[in-house]
């Protein structure tokens, strides 16, 4: 199996963490192979008889001066390339829904153990998110319950689901596919299986598919309600021949009483 | 100089109270060592359960390993697994780390600082208690009901309302007494190290290791009660309701977040410092050279202040505002700085010297090599970008476990064998110690080495399986392998520890030629520890009364010829 350093980025902020990631790893190999190697060095079997030159050491303050730049030049590097990553980048295309110039905005919710989305035209889904190719969605993570890790590698990276706050996440996945990911929190029993999946597709088809599922959710809707009247009108008559029967039970206790 | 005085066999008349009968007998040995409020007793013990405890955490690791070792494996339900993993994370913080750094400081400090005995040894003696009652306390709920909200129990997921069982009462309850009892233990040594200094042992001329006992004490002082007063809170959350950490009703799940983290992030650096320090006794040792002294305890201060302002480097994924991100990240990158300086002086004076490489050596360098891997890993950790990757996976998890097995395991052992003579009297088997320290070298490497790819890949931890073709197999089968081999490793180490006590032959008050004046007292010392408290003169006591001591003898030998005095 073939080692990947980093996820195929699916949008424009993780192609940043990828280039800092990449860095970074060469950095701290390098860092922790010359430590090593030093560590191997000095503890290497040699000539014990032999006193050691007991050299001057490298002033202590010229040493905390190059350890300073380093950290420094380490910390401009990570600021520079998490700031792009962290910036929302802009759409070039446009959805229904969504405000111009605007993120697409879709809430993701978190409960134990599935993701619920809410679409901007109040149709929803569970465990998988239909989004357009092109367009930033702002993804709005809140919980319902405990605390939920959004982790969509290649899209987003992870955030956390706070019950009481909104965590925003943005992306924009310029190709049309199928990103999956996994809950990173401890949730509970169910937290293996907390599984994500984003299916980015185009606009035009996310439009029709939002729309689809709307009038699905409808007319699933429009047909619990018809059931919900239809079973209420019969409990009404049910209940009016119940009044019925009650009061002719009534006139016969009365007409019983009257007769002792 | 004959010390057979032959004292008179009665009292005279003059104090009638005084029984002329001799001392009544001495209570059984373990009683003794069950009521002594001796801070050798009381370090000993607290070590002794360390290490005890370190082979529980091994064997729950060990479990978790061998569940993983197999895509969809159905050795563990998941609730046990989550136990496990509660229990593992518990014992390594409280039972297993903590307790080992206030061991070896509260028996070692007040010996290098000449002084015979703690400023407030039964407060010391109620934190040994409250710390063991703690321990009976998690272990006893396997019975019951153990912990199963994880290493760090988050709220709301360990609110009444979502583990409604005792588990997570059991871990506060015991968390709780053990930080309790250590932070106790830790005042006593602390007003020890300010009040009960050998005369002329000032600040500057105090040993490493007793900056550290300084630095760490403080910091636990700091970070101790906040951590328990989140604990309270939780407490309070579950049992009586109260909304410290629910978001509807005016708290925040966040704070928790804060709070723990404090904690835990403290605790890293404590850890960090106390084995830096112990590292550095030894290699001064070793090598006979100094270490430059000013820049390795300023070094250790930044790390303990610095590294505990950083805790918010553990919440990159929470929903913060972006300065407190970015400050954690630049202060976790400015650690480079002080944990640089003392890894570069300590490398290179071992580097630039002649030593005979014995088992306390072998683990100093074990653990440099170790440690210098996960806090390097840590820096891909503390950048927000990279931190939103890989944080939460088993990366994050590698990189503790490299910086955490180094310092607590082998700096731990290169500790505990570096004092073994003092504290028990005897000399440790070099060779099975040798041998121990390869086994479990090679586990380490073999069980997290691996673990790093299966983080980069994108494996979360904390889940009792994963599921095949998710590409984790053969990292988590490597590391499981790994864990057995280290588990070995860990079991003879302590093994060694044990037997080397009966069989080994006894050592002599100052076997290595140290500098510091623990080597002064005898070995074990007694419950005084000096006979005679030296005049410290310098930062190295034992080497002035060593020259003191030749100086006599020479002088006497010149003088060897002349007659003597007429007594």
């Amino acid at each position: 199996m073939a080692l990947s350093l980093n996820p195929d980025a699916g949008s424009p902020g993780i192609e940043k963490t990828n280039t800092l990631h990449w860095i970074l790893f060469i950095v701290i190999l390098a860092v922790i192979v010359v430590v090593n190697l030093a560590i191997l060095r000095a503890a290497r079997p040699r000539d014990r008889h032999v006193q050691p030159k007991a050299g001057r050491r490298p002033s202590q303050v010229k040493i905390t001066a190059g350890l300073a730049v380093f950290a420094i030049a380490l910390f401009t590097v990570a600021t520079i390339f998490s700031d792009q990553s962290r910036e929302v980048p802009s759409s070039t295309e446009t959805v229904a829904g969504q405000v111009k110039g605007e993120p697409l905005q879709i809430e993701a919710t978190g409960q134990q153990w599935l993701w619920r989305f809410n679409y901007p035209n109040g149709a929803f889904s569970y465990r998988r998110v239909v989004v357009p190719a092109g367009v930033t969605v702002q993804l709005n993570l809140v919980s319902t319950d405990v605390i939920h890790g959004w982790n969509v590698p290649e899209l987003t990276g992870k955030a956390q689901a706070v019950p009481g706050e909104t965590n925003p996440v943005f992306f924009r996945a310029d190709e049309p596919g199928v990103y999956t990911g996994r809950s990173s929190v401890l949730s509970g029993q169910g937290y293996d299986t907390m599984e994500i999946e984003v299916k980015v597709v185009e606009p035009t088809e996310y439009e029709a598919y939002i729309a689809e599922l709307k009038q699905d959710i409808q007319s699933a809707q429009d047909k619990v309600e018809a059931e919900f009247k239809k079973s209420k009108q019969e409990a009404t008559i049910g209940a009016a021949e119940g009044k019925k029967m009650e009061a002719e039970i009534n006139t016969v206790d009365i007409e019983s009483a009257d007769s002792e | 100089m004959s010390r057979t005085t032959s004292y008179p066999q009665t009292m005279p008349p003059t104090r009638p109270e005084v029984s002329s009968e001799g001392p009544s007998s001495r209570p059984a040995r373990w009683i003794e060592l069950a009521t002594s409020a001796d801070h050798k007793d009381i370090g000993r013990i607290l070590m002794a359960a360390s290490f005890g405890s370190l082979f529980l955490a091994a064997l729950e690791l060990l479990i978790m390993r061998l569940q993983l070792a197999v895509p969809e494996n159905v050795f563990l339900k998941g609730v046990t697994f989550d136990r496990m993993l509660s229990l593992y994370g518990e014992t390594g913080i409280f039972l297993v780390a903590l307790p080992l750094v206030i061991g070896l400081l509260y028996y070692v400090v007040p010996l290098q600082i000449g002084s015979r005995g703690t400023a407030l040894p039964r407060v010391g003696q109620i934190g040994l208690w409250l710390f063991i009652l703690a321990g009976f306390l998690l272990y006893g709920s396997l019975l019951f009901t153990p912990p199963e909200a994880g290493i760090n129990p988050l709220p709301p997921f360990s609110d009444a309302t979502f583990t409604p069982n005792n588990g997570v009462d059991v871990w506060i309850t015991s968390a709780g007494m053990a930080v309790l009892g250590l932070v106790m233990i830790s005042i006593d040594l602390l007003t020890t190290l300010h009040n009960l200094r050998a005369p002329g042992m000032a600040w500057r001329r105090a040993p490493l290791f007793t900056w550290a006992g300084a630095i760490v004490t403080w910091l636990l002082a700091v970070i101790g009660p906040i951590f328990l007063a989140a604990i309270t809170m939780l407490m309070i959350d579950r049992l009586y309701g109260g909304g410290y950490f629910a978001g509807d009703e005016g708290g925040s799940p966040i704070l928790w977040q804060h709070f723990s983290n404090i904690f835990f992030t403290g605790v890293y650096m404590i850890i960090s410092v106390t084995f830096l320090a112990a590292i550095g006794e030894i290699v001064q040792t070793f090598t006979g050279r100094q270490l430059p002294r000013k820049a390795f305890i300023w070094s250790m201060v930044a790390i303990a202040i610095l590294g505990t302002l950083a805790w918010t480097q553990n919440m990159m994924t929470a929903p913060l505002p972006s300065g407190w991100k970015y400050f954690a990240m630049l202060i976790s990158i400015s650690l480079i700085v002080p944990f640089g300086l003392i890894f570069y002086n300590l490398i290179s004076t071992l580097g630039s010297s002649d030593f005979n490489m014995r088992a306390p050596l072998r683990f100093a360098f074990g653990a440099l090599s170790l440690a210098s891997i996960g806090l390097a890993a840590e820096i891909a950790q503390s950048t927000i970008a990279v931190a939103t990757q890989l944080s939460e996976t088993y990366d994050a998890w590698a990189a503790t476990h490299f910086a955490m097995i180094g310092f607590v395991v082998f700096g731990g052992f290169a500790a505990i064998t570096y004092w073994y003579p003092k504290i028990t009297g005897r000399q440790l088997n070099e060779d099975r110690a040798r041998i121990s320290f390869q086994i479990m070298f090679l586990g380490t490497i073999v069980a997290v080495l691996p673990l790093f790819a299966a983080g980069v890949e994108g494996q979360v931890t904390d889940s009792y399986r994963y599921f095949a073709g998710e590409g984790f197999d053969t990292y988590n089968l490597i590391a499981a392998i790994g864990t057995v081999i280290l588990f070995v490793g860990i079991v003879l180490a302590v093994g060694n520890l044990v037997k080397s006590k009966s069989e080994e032959p006894a050592s002599t008050p100052d076997p290595y030629r140290a500098d510091s004046l623990e080597w002064l007292a005898l070995s074990p010392p007694p419950a005084h520890n000096f006979d005679v408290l030296p005049d410290v003169r310098s930062t190295r006591p034992m080497r002035d009364i060593r020259e003191a001591i030749n100086r006599r003898d020479a002088e006497a030998s010149e003088t060897a010829g002349a007659p003597q005095p007429v007594a």
